[in-house]
């Protein structure tokens, strides 16, 4: 994937095709010249009339018109090259992106990936429909003009010989320089596009911190840098055409030179060949200087495909799953965790040796103060990561030696930060199944959630929309909103990361109610800081700093855990002054 | 073409570039002409055997033209190109400028992936606009006019033929592409934008839609959004290719009648049989100028709605600007005041607040409680000045907050909202926004204070914080507002997902540090409220009640009831 030359290999028929299109076009190139040059010849010295020369002429127009046909037919071939590699590599990039582990998914900034995506892959393009198609074309009809020069007069042959290698040799030298300094561009365009994002979701924040106007500063100097690699990249092809330029004009110079003294000195050659090499001249350098514009984009086009290829080779640890599948019984499994751990770095935070039986439909509390662990634990029961130290069973076999699919069609979670997208709050909803849910079955959702209220006081309902670009909600309605999906399936088990934060008593009462009824069928895990869904519960894991400290029900604990003891304490303080 | 005449005023503030690069493509386009031109002359001539030092010095002149036309290319390239991309700089930063007093109601509007590829995407489109619609029609007149004239000096038929060719090319074909390209309604700007919305929002959703194993689904929907992109991409390049061939065949065409005409004029004798090919040449250069033409009708279109996509979300909201230029006095604690205030949400039937009068002298407590969504965060909005009463008022020290400047009055406020943002990068980066001249030592303490202190400073923030437990995000975002050390504190629910332990910590520190300050607290646990000066009850976007814990309780209402039920859930 990463190597554009193999990539364009790859597409043999249409090399075929473009290369047939450049012997047609050579043979117009020579033929407009020959015509051209025979029909002033005829007028001009041998005073033909002009009845005699219009058949010529009639002629040559039908090559110029062949020609510009010609053109276009490979430019087109060039163009849909193109984009038949572009979705190739924007595909490899979404599976890559969809494929990623969640801790992968974490990393970089999501407005550079968008870049990547986009901008990058766009810029690819050139390659396919310019340098392809030309690279074919230089490589063909240059060669058909020094055949007829030789042809027609040798020493033209000889010094287009010796001046042509000037050309791409130059264009190397100077090519090398532009894939390093167009993979610069990228990488700015790239930054630029995370650090717009990032501001753009901040703008808020900073505004209240009085910091909004100095992004103006940051988004121009951001900007003036792209412009600055831009023109970098920019200046190396107008140097490289600028000398390609100065070469074929030197070289032109000498052909028109020695036909010159030929023909006034020597008289040796005829008015004919002359005027025809040197309208074959130009034809001839043209097309290799259009070569060396080509192979300018050409390069900043590898500069991005090793920026996508770079993206895609980074590895991963994906999650394996495996094939067994995942069978819907009325029990809930049992999960089991044998001294599962994870750590998210080398150093840093870890989840260490946590052991418990989560048995059938029990309702467990995972409680623990901020940053103990326990989104953490929550993530390795859902198997969102994969323990890096012990296992996790379920109804006696390891999680991942099950279909993925399969588990997390029983498994409900709502996140702690739950995502809403930007469509309806009905499809908001619907998102929490993969079966198509009926109306019904959403305003139920709805109701169970507690936002019945507030759907009905919409005057589009279920149909208002949210999130991004739609309708603003309160924090408390975002995350009844998100809660609704668990209402929605059947799950055997369900997380929940804090599902009444932000919620007041009487709203999380109906949740609360809601929530017990769907634990009659499934085993549901909580993570808890009220006291009262904590003591509920069947089993209460007490997590401290990533270890599993005590477990047990309420009243055990409060026997046996001084810790535990502290916090049920403090719930009863509150605000001290 | 109202939004492109912004983009011309941009491109207008780089003059000099704008010039030099007329003058420099005119002189390259003037000069290939003389180049190509007296190589025809040359050749004929010399078939006359002349003698040798005419040859020698017209030799030497196509040189000299040929290094001149070089550098000309050189010079237009340079100079057009600086020009545009100071330009495309310019633009974004414009593009932002506008953006920002519009956050935060911006987001109810677009996308913030849309927006991406309005700032990105279409800015990058118009960096055609200068290079291949504003000024290729210019130099174009120059070139052909003067050759013209000089041609005419030679035949007043052919001056006419090149000159039927310039309306051919310049317009006749120029303007049938364009309704072509407008029948084609190119989306491709708006497919991009597709493409980037959903792109940002699959990778901000990555969690959920794992989750709901949703990945599948919505890649397949990302695939066919960006085939659509790319068959829209293909349909351009494709017309801008059909284009192309059909100007250079019609420019071969008009070369073509120069030569026949000219041919007939030599055998009519009417023409001087050594200037032919010099016509024909020069005939043949020229419309190399006009190649620019075939794709120009393309990228005006494009740039036109790149424009009017650019500048339609920055232009359409502008606020009459009333006095707002009060200021508040600084560096003493505030008193706030509603009086009778009442918002409604843009496109809402039901106010989210009802006439809200309240009273908070300076250095008073206040919380605020009341169910999930009562209109407690839409308070806050007001006090902060991002929305205005549709009637009442707010005061601040005794000054209407719509006269105020919203900078001045920000920078009295230490915020902590109900979802609060950190930036790419680090912890340290995070905090210094609340003041870029702290010390790495009042950091640290503003971090053991918030229970922060086993993170240092460098410690990396990832987007959004994701490496960040909840309670830590949130403690952050408190931390963040206390090294503010500002006298006006508003507080969202500012430890909400924090445990009781550490809540208490957190609270003690806040009310130690804003002993003298006025400070407005929002908060659904309603224990620890006995020291408030002032708890306000809110319900359905009024205030129910309000008064101090004991008085609450004593009156027995809503509040007391509220207590009640929390006790049941509590013993
Ligand atoms: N992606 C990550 N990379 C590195 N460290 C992380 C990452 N996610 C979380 N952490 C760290 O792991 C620790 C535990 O985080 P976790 O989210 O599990 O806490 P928590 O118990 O859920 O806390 P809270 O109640 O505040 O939500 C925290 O110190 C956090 O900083
Ligand atoms: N941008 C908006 N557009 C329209 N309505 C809104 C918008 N933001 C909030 N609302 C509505 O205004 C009402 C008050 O919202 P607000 O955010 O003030 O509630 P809240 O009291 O802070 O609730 P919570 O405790 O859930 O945060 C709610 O009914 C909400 O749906
Ligand atoms: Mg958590
Ligand atoms: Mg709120």
């Amino acid at each position: 994937m990463n190597d554009l030359k193999k990539l364009a290999k790859a597409h043999a028929h249409d090399r075929i095709l473009l290369f047939i299109i450049a012997l047609l076009t050579g043979v117009m190139v020579i033929g407009q010249a020959y015509l051209f040059v025979a029909a002033v010849d005829r007028i001009f010295l041998q005073k033909y009339s002009f009845l005699e020369v219009l058949p010529v002429l009639l002629v040559l127009l039908a090559v110029m018109i062949a020609r510009a046909g010609l053109t276009y037919w490979s430019g087109r071939t060039g163009v849909q090259m193109a984009s038949k590699v572009k979705r190739d590599f924007r595909q490899s990039l979404l599976n890559k992106y969809s494929r990623n582990p969640i801790q992968a998914s974490f990393q970089g900034q999501s407005g550079q990936k968008v870049s990547v995506i986009l901008d990058a892959v766009d810029e690819i393009d050139s390659y396919f429909s310019q340098y392809v198609p030309q690279v074919i074309q230089t490589s063909v009809v240059p060669l058909m003009i020094i055949g007829t020069a030789f042809y027609h007069h040798i020493y033209t042959g000889i010094i287009m010989l010796i001046t042509a290698p000037f050309i791409p040799a130059f264009m190397i030298i100077i090519g090398l320089k532009t894939k390093k300094k167009s993979e610069e561009q990228m990488d700015e365009m790239a930054a630029f596009s995370g650090r717009f994002l990032d501001i753009l979701q901040g703008l808020t924040t900073l505004k209240f911190f009085g910091r909004a106007k100095q992004q103006h500063e940051a988004i121009r100097e951001s900007s003036l840098n792209f412009r600055d690699a831009t023109m970098e990249v920019l200046k190396i092809a107008f140097i490289s055409s600028l000398s390609l330029e100065f070469i074929s004009m030197l070289s032109i110079g000498i052909i028109a030179l020695e036909v010159g003294i030929r023909l006034i000195v020597f008289e040796s050659i005829s008015f004919f060949t002359a005027f025809f090499v040197l309208v074959l001249a130009p034809e001839f350098y043209n097309s290799l200087r259009d070569l060396g514009s080509a192979f300018h984009t050409g390069r900043g086009s590898m500069g991005a495909a090793k920026k996508v290829s770079e993206e895609l080779t980074e590895t991963e640890q994906v999650v394996e799953w495996g094939d067994t599948p995942f069978r819907y019984t009325d029990k809930p499994p049992v999960i089991e965790l044998k001294e599962a751990g994870f750590r998210y770095k080398e150093e840093g935070f870890a989840l260490k040796g946590i052991s418990a039986v989560l048995s059938s439909n029990q309702q467990i509390a995972i409680v623990g103060r901020s940053g103990a662990g326990k989104t953490t634990l929550l993530h390795l029961i859902a198997g969102l990561i994969g323990p890096t130290e012990g296992i996790i069973e379920v109804d006696g076999r390891s999680l991942f030696s099950y279909e993925e699919a399969g588990w997390f069609e029983q498994l409900s979670y709502i996140s702690q930060h739950p995502y809403l997208f930007a469509g309806t709050l009905s499809d908001n909803i619907a998102i929490g199944t993969n079966e198509a849910a009926t109306r019904y079955e959403i305003e139920r959702a709805a109701e169970k959630a507690g936002i019945q209220e507030l759907v009905e006081s919409l005057e589009a309902g279920l149909d208002t929309a949210i999130g991004e670009g739609g309708r603003g909600l309160s924090g408390g309605e975002k995350q009844r909103v998100a809660l609704a999906r668990a209402f929605l399936k059947k799950p055997s088990v369900i997380l929940f990361d804090e599902p009444t934060t932000g919620l007041d008593l009487h709203t999380e009462r109906i949740l609360q109610a809601s929530i017990e009824a769907l634990a009659k069928n499934s085993t549901v895990i909580t993570v808890a800081h009220r006291l009262h869904t904590i003591r509920n519960a069947d089993q209460i894991l007490f997590l401290e700093n990533g270890k599993l400290i005590a477990q047990g029900s309420h009243e055990e604990l409060l026997a046996g855990n001084q810790e535990y003891r502290n916090m049920v304490a403090s719930h009863r303080g509150g605000i001290a002054q | 073409m109202n939004h492109l005449k912004l983009v011309i005023k941009e491109i207008m503030t780089e003059k000099k570039d704008v010039f030099l690069s007329v003058l420099f493509g005119f002189l390259a386009g003037i000069t290939a002409i003389a180049l190509f031109g007296s190589s025809g002359y040359l050749v004929s001539k010399a078939a006359f055997a002349p003698p040798l030092y005419t040859l020698a010095f017209l030799i030497a002149g196509l040189k000299l033209m040929g290094f001149a036309r070089a550098l000309s290319c050189y010079g237009e390239r340079y100079f057009s190109h600086r020009a545009t991309f100071t330009m495309l700089s310019n633009i974004r930063v414009s593009f932002f400028e506008k953006l920002e007093p519009l956050a935060p109601r911006i987001f109810q509007k677009y996308r913030s992936g849309d927006l991406l590829a309005r700032i990105v995407g279409d800015v990058e489109s118009l960096q055609n606009f200068f290079l291949r619609v504003f000024y290729p029609p210019i130099i174009l007149l120059l070139v052909f006019l003067s050759t013209i004239f000089f041609v005419a000096f030679y035949s007043w038929w052919i001056a006419f033929i090149l000159f039927a060719g310039l309306i051919l090319t310049g317009l006749v074909i120029p303007a049938w592409f364009a309704r072509r390209q407008k029948k084609l309604d190119s989306r491709i700007r708006e497919s991009r934008a597709e493409l980037s919305t959903d792109v940002t929002e699959f990778l901000y959703g990555f969690l959920d839609l794992k989750i709901y194993q949703k990945l599948q689904g919505k890649k397949q929907r990302l695939h066919d959004t960006s085939n659509r992109y790319i068959a829209e991409q293909e349909r351009e390049g494709k017309t801008a290719m059909f284009n192309h061939s059909i100007n250079s065949m019609v420019s071969f065409t008009v070369s073509w009648f120069v030569l026949a005409v000219g041919a007939y004029f030599v055998t009519a004798e009417q023409l001087d049989g050594v200037f032919l090919a010099m016509l024909v040449m020069i005939s043949l250069t020229m419309f190399e100028n006009a190649l620019p033409m075939a794709v120009l009708p393309g990228h005006l279109e494009d740039n036109r709605r790149a424009a009017k996509r650019l500048y339609s979300v920055v232009d359409e909201e502008s606020e009459p600007n009333t006095i707002i230029e009060k200021k508040l006095p600084a560096g003493q604690a505030l008193s706030l005041a509603f009086q009778e205030a009442t918002f409604t949400f843009p496109g809402e039937d039901r106010p989210a607040l009802k006439e809200v009068s309240v009273d908070l002298p300076a250095g008073s407590k206040t919380a605020i409680v009341g169910p999930s969504g009562s209109g407690k965060s839409t308070l806050m909005q007001l006090l902060l000045g991002v929305i205005r009463p549709d009637k009442g008022k707010i005061l601040a020290d005794g000054v209407n907050l719509s006269e105020v400047e919203q900078e001045n009055l920000w920078a009295k406020i230490n915020v902590v909202l109900q979802e609060n943002h950190f930036f790419y990068g680090t912890i340290r980066e995070n905090l210094l926004i609340a003041d870029g001249a702290l010390t790495d030592k009042d950091m640290e303490a503003a971090l053991e204070r918030v229970e922060l202190d086993h993170f240092s400073l460098d410690d990396a923030v990832f987007e959004k914080a994701e490496n960040l437990s909840g309670g830590e995000r949130q403690r952050l975002a408190v931390a963040r507002a206390m090294l503010k050390g500002e006298r006006l504190w508003l507080l969202d629910e500012p430890v909400s997902s924090v445990d009781v332990l550490t809540e208490k910590t957190i609270y003690e520190h806040i009310f130690s540090l804003a002993k003298k300050d006025t400070l407005v607290l929002i908060s659904h646990r309603l224990t620890g409220l006995e020291n408030m000066d002032k708890i306000i009850v809110m319900e359905q976007g009024e205030v129910v009640e309000a008064g101090s814990f004991k008085e609450l309780m004593e009156k027995q209402g809503y509040f007391y009831e509220m207590k009640q039920i929390e006790k049941n859930v509590l013993m």
